[in-house]
């Protein structure tokens, strides 16, 4: 990728130009896509993408540029592009003049592949992707399954004036199973997606077998769902995916991003008790093979376990380098972006709430009548105040402590920091579960977890 | 290598292994200035390219794409594409009959002025704003240009390729008179710079949003619309793939079969014109190097012509229209250049509701039963005045009932690129259903 030598020229430069911290990002992707109907190719593709992001801070004003042309000549001119854009401080620096000490290290291969993409031919992916299809045909109501598999292989290097010098690997692959199901009143689809920071061995810890036949058995549990009941209840959220509220509703509120303007209604909280004692709350970065793991983050730093909440007390924010200089805080390995197009900004990792000790049936001994949303759908938050709107994927109600029909159309309609209150009993049974979170710097794959738990309120907003 | 180079390398690869191929080539450049509290906040520069290949091979066809343009990537993207291609069970592939398609320049020096004058158009349209003492809050302030260099060329005799680009102001506000509270924003678009004056988008921003301050609930009924041209091309935008030939094909438009027959009032004529002196997205030929014309979609309410490209014609037994659509990275669609709602009559404001904004276009509207309902933002008319502002409604109906109830369409058209590229007149749709309070 980059020459030690340019990099510290490009530095240099751009430190002579007045910036009082100069940062050179350069990454290259294979990338590969899949996508069966019933067993048809849709569509396959394969790319390569790579490029370079020169980022320059001025006190904490951020220019950033990108460009596919790696070469020195141009990485050179674009740097000079940033100065003068910026105008008012391009005056000559002799700090430029001193040499770089780079600090490199090589990634240890952490999470890396122990069957590369390249090791096996397509026609093997389809008959592994198969095995799934066959699975999610539970019963003739099945109508069609579709089949997407993500191949993704990154290879970054990061330099900085503060002599960072790091390059880090990172092989993700997921497929997602859809199935469709179809009686005379209406249409409903189930899926599961599984995704590591593994290679094709996903396979294998993930047998398509498995996640196709859930794909298929959900399709078929929501064509006889009924409408969902509505008002405030007691609900008990499954685990793994079922921690996109508290991701989406908590986590972002926690990122320097919103902490450092103070759009954030916990800003200003560290030490403060923000959610109920059962609560401990983890940005876990270094977990083996997790889809949002890595060795290194986007600004070179490495990543971390950084526990945001300790038994409801608020420990950490998730802290970028910007965030750091407007904060105070230190930086917790949280700098991420989607690609070169991106500057990077403070970004969650695989974030969860950590195991507790209630089994799970107690979650559901006391309830006399709630529900219990056992796999989550999409939502939307607003990030000031973490009001949360979310769709239950499959849900079912519960009665005198017993889980009974599956209902459909439940909306959980919340605040995040006023849920994370609620929450009364943490299960044992923690997982985590794949996805991409969509934020000022694109969208990058992070998981979300959480054992099943229960809220002693949420508002369900449904159509019964 | 160039873009260039790497066209004529895939090229001669592809001939050796004897599949016929098409390369894509895009080249952009982007500069963003955004001003925020009197500053610039955020800069950013930008330049990405990349090229991509649909290769056939025995009536296979597969597609692959490089941002890195070494020998040793190129040669991967070609077996990649081939193996993509041995893929499919579909055969009857093929790429279309090319020609010398030439090079020209769109552009010119339409973007060409001091850095210093940018940044003077971002900052001059923030403080523009700020001037009015009911702006609140500021959101976004920027001046952006782009700018793009195509480029294709096929083992069937495509050669060509042509630069464009457009520089925008985009300003998004908060504005407050007593308790009422709007969000707004402006977006003015041009391909020369010199087009584009702070002061008037910001004065356009002050006079858009500001007239819907103290807005009031609108009564439950059936109105008279007026849709303003950004609102109707918005409205277009969420329909327009009932156009796409591809669409028909998967049997998801319900236009299909129905060439030649009426399908809206006489007072509507679209049409996709991609040469348009004021287009935005003018392009000499599509990408697979169909030259393009202007193409009548609907003329005079009778419904003319699908959008095509080459496997959907052939498919079809129809001619392609030119409207080939494909990024780099992508593979094979249809789409519009320039869509224009023809200018007619003119249109004169009675009794109804003058609608400015709509939103949520496509959550709220199903391009297959062509039913909508979408929550809108206007202005009540009463006796051919705007009496006051209305909010917390929706107007509700079907697409293809809304073509035939249009009674006249305005002299002047208005471009937009925000939902879709083109542009349109005010356009007059009797009896629509708005619920309301």
């Amino acid at each position: 990728m980059l020459q030690e030598s340019t990099a510290e020229r490009l530095i240099q430069h751009a430190r002579a130009r007045g910036a009082d911290f100069a940062e050179i990002y350069v990454e290259r992707w294979k990338k590969r896509n899949l996508r069966l109907l019933d067993l048809e190719v849709q569509e396959a593709t394969s790319g390569i993408e790579t490029g370079a992001g020169v980022r320059l801070f001025f006190g904490t004003q951020v220019v950033y540029a990108y460009t596919n042309d790696l070469s020195e000549a141009n990485l050179l001119e674009v740097t000079d592009t940033l100065a003068r854009l910026k105008g008012e401080a391009g005056q000559v620096d002799a700090r430029g003049a001193g040499g770089l000490d780079f600090r490199g290290s090589a990634p240890a291969g952490l999470h890396g592949p122990q069957l590369p993409p390249d090791e096996r031919d397509k026609r093997w992916r389809i008959e592994r992707l198969a095995e799934a299809d066959a699975a999610a045909r539970v019963g003739p109501a099945i109508k069609k399954v579709q089949l997407y598999l993500i191949e993704w292989d990154q290879e970054i290097q990061v330099a900085s004036s503060e002599g960072v010098w790091n390059t880090d690997r990172r092989v993700r692959t997921r497929y997602v199973v859809t199935a469709i199901a179809e009686n005379e009143e209406s249409m409903q689809t189930g899926f599961a997606g599984p995704g590591l920071s593994v290679g094709l061995e996903l396979f294998d810890l993930e047998p398509p077998a498995v996640h196709g036949r859930a794909a298929g058995e959900q399709a078929l549990t929501l064509l006889r769902a009924k409408p969902a009941p509505a008002g405030p209840m007691p609900v008990v959220i499954g685990n793994a995916f079922g921690g996109v509220i508290f991701h989406e509703a908590l986590g972002h509120l926690l990122e320097t991003t919103a902490v450092a303007r103070k759009t954030s209604v916990l800003t200003d909280k560290l030490g403060e008790k923000i959610a109920s004692e059962a609560v401990t709350y983890v940005d876990d970065g270094t977990l083996p093979h997790g889809w949002g793991s890595s060795e290194y983050d986007d600004e070179g730093a490495p990543t971390e376990r950084t526990v945001l909440i300790e038994k409801g007390v608020l420990k950490s924010y998730m802290v970028d380098r910007w965030g750091s200089l407007m904060t105070g805080y230190r930086p917790t390995g949280s700098g991420r972006r989607q690609d070169y197009t991106f500057a990077p900004t403070s970004r969650m990792r695989n974030t969860f709430i950590e195991t507790g000790d209630t089994p799970v049936e107690k979650l559901f001994e006391n309830i006399e009548f709630g529900l219990y949303a056992k796999k989550m759908g999409g939502g939307q938050v607003r990030p000031g105040s973490g009001e949360y709107n979310f769709a239950v994927q499959e849900g079912y109600v519960i009665r005198n402590g017993r889980v009974e029909e599956p209902v459909k159309g439940a909306m959980l309609v919340g605040k995040g920091p006023e849920s994370i209150q609620r929450i009364v009993a943490v299960a044992a049974d923690r997982k985590n579960a794949p996805g991409m979170c969509g934020s000022l710097s694109g969208a990058v794959p992070v998981e979300v977890g959480q054992p099943h738990l229960l809220i002693s309120e949420i508002v369900v907003g449904g159509e019964g | 290598m160039t873009l260039q180079e790497a066209k004529t390398y895939l090229l001669e690869r592809a001939r050796e292994r004897g599949v016929e191929l098409e390369a894509l080539a895009t080249g952009s450049r982007e500069l963003s200035l955004q001003a925020r509290e009197r500053t610039l906040e955020e800069i950013t520069a930008a330049e990405r390219g990349g090229i991509g290949v649909r290769v056939v091979k025995d009536g296979k066809t597969g597609y692959a794409y490089s941002e890195e343009l070494s020998p040793e990537a190129l040669d991967w993207v070609l077996a990649e594409a081939i193996e993509n291609a041995e893929l499919q069970s579909e055969t009857g592939g093929f790429l279309p009959e090319g020609r010398p398609l030439g090079k020209s320049d769109l552009l010119g020096e339409g973007l060409s002025a001091p850095v210093e004058e940018k940044k003077r158009m971002a900052l001059e349209l923030e403080e523009g704003v700020l001037r009015d003492p009911r702006v609140q809050q500021v959101g976004a302030a920027i001046y952006s240009e782009r700018e793009f260099q195509t480029e294709l060329t096929s083992t069937r005799g495509a050669e060509g390729g042509y630069r464009s680009g457009y520089a925008y102001q985009m300003v998004s506000a908060v504005m407050a008179e007593g308790e009422s509270l709007k969000q707004g924003y402006e977006l003015k678009v041009a391909r020369e710079l010199f087009a584009l004056d702070p002061a008037s988008t910001a004065q356009e921003f002050l006079h858009r949003t500001g007239r819907l301050l103290g807005a009031r609930d609108l009564k439950s009924g059936r109105y008279t619309a007026y849709f303003e041209p950004s609102a109707f091309l918005a409205l277009l935008s969420a329909f327009i793939d009932l156009w796409s030939a591809k669409q028909v094909l998967e049997g998801k438009s319900r236009l299909a079969g129905r060439l030649g027959q009426k399908i809206a009032s006489e007072a509507f004529t679209l049409y996709d014109d991609p040469n348009h002196p004021e287009g935005l997205m003018n392009a000499p030929f599509d990408a697979e190097g169909t030259p393009t014309r202007k193409v009548y979609l609907v003329r005079e309410g009778v419904l003319e012509s699908f959008m095509h490209n080459s496997v959907t014609a052939r498919k079809l037994n129809a001619e392609s229209t030119g409207h080939a659509q494909r990024s780099y990275k992508g593979v094979l669609d249809v789409g519009p250049r320039n869509l224009i709602v023809a200018p007619g009559e003119g249109v004169t404001l009675q009794d109804g509701v003058l609608i400015t904004d709509l939103m949520g276009v496509h959550a709220g509207a199903n391009s297959i039963s062509g039913d909508f309902s979408l929550q809108a933002l206007g202005l009540k008319i009463e006796g051919g005045e705007a009496a006051y502002p209305v909010e917390n409604f929706t107007l509700s109906g079907n697409f293809f009932e809304l073509l035939e109830r249009i009674v006249a369409t305005g002299r002047e058209l208005e471009w937009s690129v925000m939902f879709l590229a083109g542009a349109s007149p005010t356009v007059e749709v009797a009896e629509v259903a708005f619920a309301g309070a």
